[in-house]
């Protein structure tokens, strides 16, 4: 029964996100403040890997996503790559980093961990704002360009435009989104959990603990790389201050307000942040005031999350009792 | 040189005693109630926000302004415990959440009351000066020094000789044994925040002066404070202060050195180098299993 | 009769509106009015809203025989390059406006340049200064303020013919701080000997660290790239440490609320770099300086001037293009324009980028200003 309500759920989403540009025709802000969020969504993944499945909150994450898109950003602008190239050159340089930081790293319990992450998005937020000649520094990097378009037959391709970009964005977070569900279902994701929920007995059961979290976090990594390439491909600019303290904190708010531990936590998480203010645009000031609410009642009363608070309510009305094991 | 050493000895010290302030309010939330409180920062901003209030408004006398925003500050702190933070002992994450929105909530308050502008307050020990050989430090400087060191005492005489800090040092090393003694925990917890509170609402009525009062100005001394509970020792109030001085007087030395624009790095490379080498910190205790 | 009436009646009711038919035209403006920038930020604000005032209360601007009058759509950006971006894109493409100006962060300005090019909506940046911004081939950016190559060029003309070597420099570690140390390094000769840089985070006010580090290299004189909030704070701690050095600072530090946060004293001799000297003998200027104080009970700054400058330049391209929206056209109009403003008389080049006039002042001893630059239009004590 579960099985058949994901999947309805999923091919839900995929329909609606593949016909947006149809839908939204008209309206290419809206598919505008869609792209945004689904380019935040993709970091999201990357640390619902981290935190939902594995157990580590990394406060410094959007510290790899500069690097990618640092990265991807001066292989298009200043070396002419191209796209595909140029992104796995950026989701390895992202993820490798993530794998020099993990290993000296990952042997720190839940609170040492989280702050280290910190320091270490500090001090990768100073770089590319102090290392004027290679980041453009504090004034950005400007005139970064977008994929170049192909033609297939008579059928030209472009990602100049909104809705032309949007789709690009929808199938590299669709493909993200992909992997995430491979790797939680897999045996790989499973042995997650167990050091998720109890390292010692999963170590004890022959999983070994710091090899899969340092798989995880190099993953993990790699994949917020792909999305800070995404978003400065989109913005055609980069700045320092996308990839600051502050934003590494809104990932992690996305991940808990959409539900941790959930394949489309993200995805809620990234377009109720994302989106919502944009809409609510009214408000302006009152609706951090009113985001910051949201928060607090969240943590109190409801840490799953918008995920988890719709599980429990489907839970109640479909008269099951609420079972002890829910992650997928 | 010498004096370039000795002005960025009393700096550091000064700025140091402002971060011992957090530190210590940090890391008592923390032995006690095992909750790492992030909104530190803003309710530091907060405290230099009601002095400025009580000083233009209430009373024109700077040290009243002082008292009366770290008693605001308190009642605020018992608020927070009982309303929000409780119930999320020992769940970091919910806990970061929390802290997030309180931020967001406390900041943006911030701006809507009072604007987004800076706000200055000229108090009479920030504009009498002291002079030293050819440097120049403000009255504020060993103003600071001196409240700090004064608090210091006083949280130390409190948590050793009287039976309200010793009911706080029996929760913090173990809260079922001190409820066994007859120790009512909930009350020790708000006591705690209040005190804890209070010290950071201290901390920004004191630096407000000196620099300039903005719905930013807690966010850095937050951070610094965290590296030092970390560095002294996560439970650790000895810690928290050698943590709290040394990482201002370690920042303000290494400018001499380094370039200012990497003063941040330095402190959070010391921080992972700690970490990564002591992760139980100066004065912690080492646990077992916990590493 | 009824019917007449009535008919008569219809009638007037259908040409009395059109007689008095008052369109608006609305603006789009992209600004930073919370977070550590907002005080520059409401000075670009005021700019743009006493324009508008003004014009409006003129009755209003006339195309081909009909009156408009402006409304301004603000959006917050907050200095943030997406929130720049969905700003540009929402005014675009939900307010449909036909020109956006403003933008405080030179970062957010390249995110938000090629929405303006894709939704031809032409963007007249106002207040930032890196020069990269219009060298990126955008026929629908133009710049109407001084980016910091022309900006610098003035000073270190000063700062060559002075005795200030070594040169220490305080900055922003931002795109205006950073930005402006990088543009004088380039421009001074190999053999300057440029001492100390000190970086400081937009908020941070302790200069502690910089002055242990100024008094150490002996420099003789401190270009301060910051805003007047963290200037007044520097120059009276540098001062008050005994440091007697000659200041060098930016655009708003040659202002008398300047001179309220500190003293004549600690700025005697200090120069600064200007948009327009509030108290030159200009009129454009004077009558500027008068209504900006009857509207806003304070003193003017450049970033409002230039903002100022910036609608007056929009409607003029409006009118030459004969259309109020048409992105295209006005874009053609915008790049043909000649406008005499507060800052000078503004056109722009093929980069999109005008030259207005940058003036040095120099504060005299008894707290008021005098103008050295440009050598034309040099004024003693009480003209700058």
């Amino acid at each position: 029964m579960r099985l058949s309500y994901s999947l309805i759920v999923t091919v839900a989403i995929l329909a609606f996100g593949a016909l947006a540009p149809v839908i939204f025709r008209t309206q290419p802000y809206v598919l505008y403040v869609l792209t945004l969020a689904l380019c935040y969504a993709i970091p999201v993944v990357g640390v619902n890997l981290l935190y939902g499945y594995t157990g580590l909150v990394s406060l410094g994450h959007m510290g790899f996503a500069g690097i990618g898109a640092y990265t991807t950003a001066l292989l298009m602008k200043s070396a002419g790559m191209p796209f595909l190239p140029a992104l796995l050159i950026g989701a390895i340089a992202s993820g490798g980093v993530g794998l020099l930081v993990g290993i000296p790293c990952l042997r720190l319990r839940s609170h040492f961990f989280i702050v280290v992450t910190l320091a270490v998005g500090m001090i990768l937020y100073t770089l590319f704002n102090n290392l004027d000649s290679i980041t453009g520094g504090a004034e950005g990097l400007p005139g970064i360009p977008r994929p170049q378009g192909f033609s297939l037959g008579s059928w030209n391709v472009e990602f100049r435009s909104v809705s032309g970009f949007y789709t690009l964005t929808f199938i590299i977070t669709a493909l993200v989104f992909g992997l995430q569900a491979l790797l939680v279902r897999s045996d790989f994701g499973r042995s997650l959990s167990s050091v998720r929920q109890d390292e010692a007995l999963a170590s004890a059961r022959g999983v070994n603990v710091f090899a899969h979290k340092l798989t995880a976090f190099a993953l993990s990594a790699a994949i917020a790389g792909v999305g800070g390439a995404m978003k400065v491909l989109f913005l055609r600019a980069a700045a320092p201050l996308s990839f600051e303290l502050q934003e590494s904190i809104n990932l992690i708010v996305m991940l808990i307000v959409g539900g941790a531990g959930y394949l489309i936590g993200p995805l809620v998480g990234a377009i109720g942040f994302i989106a919502l203010p944009e809409f609510l645009r009214a408000a302006a000031e009152l609706r951090l005031v009113f985001f910051g609410f949201v928060l607090l009642v969240v943590a109190r009363f409801a840490p799953r999350g918008i995920c988890g608070t719709v599980e429990l309510l489907f839970r109640k009305l479909s008269g099951k009792d609420a079972s002890v094991v829910r992650h997928s | 040189m010498a004096t370039a050493i000795f002005e960025q000895l009393i700096n550091g010290a000064m700025m140091g005693s402002i971060y011992v302030l957090m530190a210590l309010g940090m890391v008592l939330i923390f032995g006690v109630m095992q909750v790492l409180n992030f909104a530190h920062g803003v309710l530091f901003m907060i405290g230099g926000y009601f002095a400025h209030l009580f000083f233009f408004h209430v009373t024109g006398s700077y040290p009243l302004s002082v008292i009366f925003s770290m008693l605001s500050l308190a009642l605020i702190g018992i608020v927070l415990e009982r309303a929000i933070f409780r119930a999320l002992r020992q769940n970091l994450p919910m806990q970061i959440v929390a802290s997030l929105g309180l931020i967001l909530i406390i900041q943006n308050g911030v701006i809507q009351l009072w604007g987004p502008a800076a706000l200055q307050m000229r108090t009479s020990s920030v504009s009498s000066l002291v002079k030293i050989g050819q440097l120049s430090f403000t009255v504020q400087h060993f103003v600071i020094i001196a409240v700090v060191a004064a608090a210091v005492v006083t949280l130390y005489l409190f948590l050793m000789r009287t039976r309200l800090g010793t009911a706080m040092r029996a929760t913090s090393q173990h809260p079922e044994a001190a409820v066994v003694v007859g120790i009512n925990p909930n009350r020790v917890y708000s006591i705690t925040f209040a005190i804890a509170c209070a010290l950071a609402g201290a901390g920004g009525a004191l630096l407000g002066p000196l620099f300039l009062i903005f719905p930013q100005m807690g966010d850095g001394p937050m951070l610094k404070a965290l590296s030092a509970i970390i560095i002294g020792g996560m439970g650790s109030v000895p810690g928290a202060i050698i943590g709290g001085l040394g990482i201002g007087i370690i920042e303000s030395l290494s400018t001499l050195a380094i370039p200012t624009d990497y003063r941040d790095t330095v402190v959070f490379a010391i921080l992972i180098l700690m970490l990564l080498l002591r992760p139980w910190g100066l004065f912690g205790v080492r646990v077992r299993g916990e590493y | 009769m009824r019917k007449l009436v009535l008919s008569a009646v219809c009638a007037v009711a259908l040409i009395a509106p059109a007689a008095y038919a008052q369109e608006i035209v609305t603006i789009g403006i992209v600004t930073a009015q919370t977070g550590p920038l907002a005080a520059p930020g409401k000075f670009q604000m005021n700019g743009f809203n006493l324009a508008v005032d003004q014009i409006n209360k003129d009755g209003g601007f006339d195309i081909a025989g009909k009156k408009y009058k402006l409304a301004l759509k603000v959006y917050d950006t907050h200095c943030s390059a997406s929130e720049g971006a969905a700003a540009m894109q929402r005014l675009a493409s939900v307010d449909q406006v036909s020109i956006v100006l403003g933008e405080l962060c030179s970062p957010v300005v390249s995110a938000e340049a090629p929405l303006a090019q894709d939704e031809k909506v032409p963007l007249i940046i106002t207040v930032p200064t890196a020069p990269d911004l219009t060298e990126q081939n955008n026929p629908y950016l133009f710049r109407i303020n001084a980016h910091n190559g022309q900006l610098t060029k003035a000073l270190v003309d000063y700062i060559r013919s002075v005795d200030a070597e070594p040169l220490a420099f305080i900055a922003w570690n931002n795109d205006a701080g950073r930005g402006g140390v990088n543009s004088v390094k380039a421009l001074l000769p190999k053999d300057f000997k440029t001492g100390y840089v000190g970086y400081f985070n937009v908020g941070e006010v302790d200069f502690s660290s910089h002055i242990t580090n100024i008094r150490n290299s002996g420099a003789k004189a401190v270009m301060l790239l910051m805003d007047e909030e963290p200037g007044a704070l520097a120059i009276r701690q540098i001062r008050d440490a005994g440091l007697n050095v000659q200041f060098i600072g930016t655009l708003a530090m040659g202002s008398n609320r300047f001179l309220k946060a500190l003293n004549a004293k600690y700025l005697d001799g200090m120069v600064q770099y200007s948009a327009f000297p509030p108290n030159a003998p200009i009129d454009r200027i004077k009558k500027f300086n008068e209504n900006y104080r009857n509207k806003f009970h304070e003193e003017s700054h450049g970033f409002a001037a230039q903002s100022y400058d910036a609608v007056y330049v929009a409607v003029e391209a409006m009118k030459a293009a004969g259309k109020v929206s048409g992105g295209a056209a006005i874009r053609d109009a915008l790049s043909k324009v000649t406008f005499d403003g507060v800052i000078g008389k503004i056109s722009f080049d093929k980069k999109g980028q005008a030259s207005p006039p940058v003036y040095i002042t120099q504060w005299c001893n008894d707290g008021t200003r005098k103008v050295i630059f440009p050598k034309d239009m040099a004024a003693g004590c009480g003209a700058g």
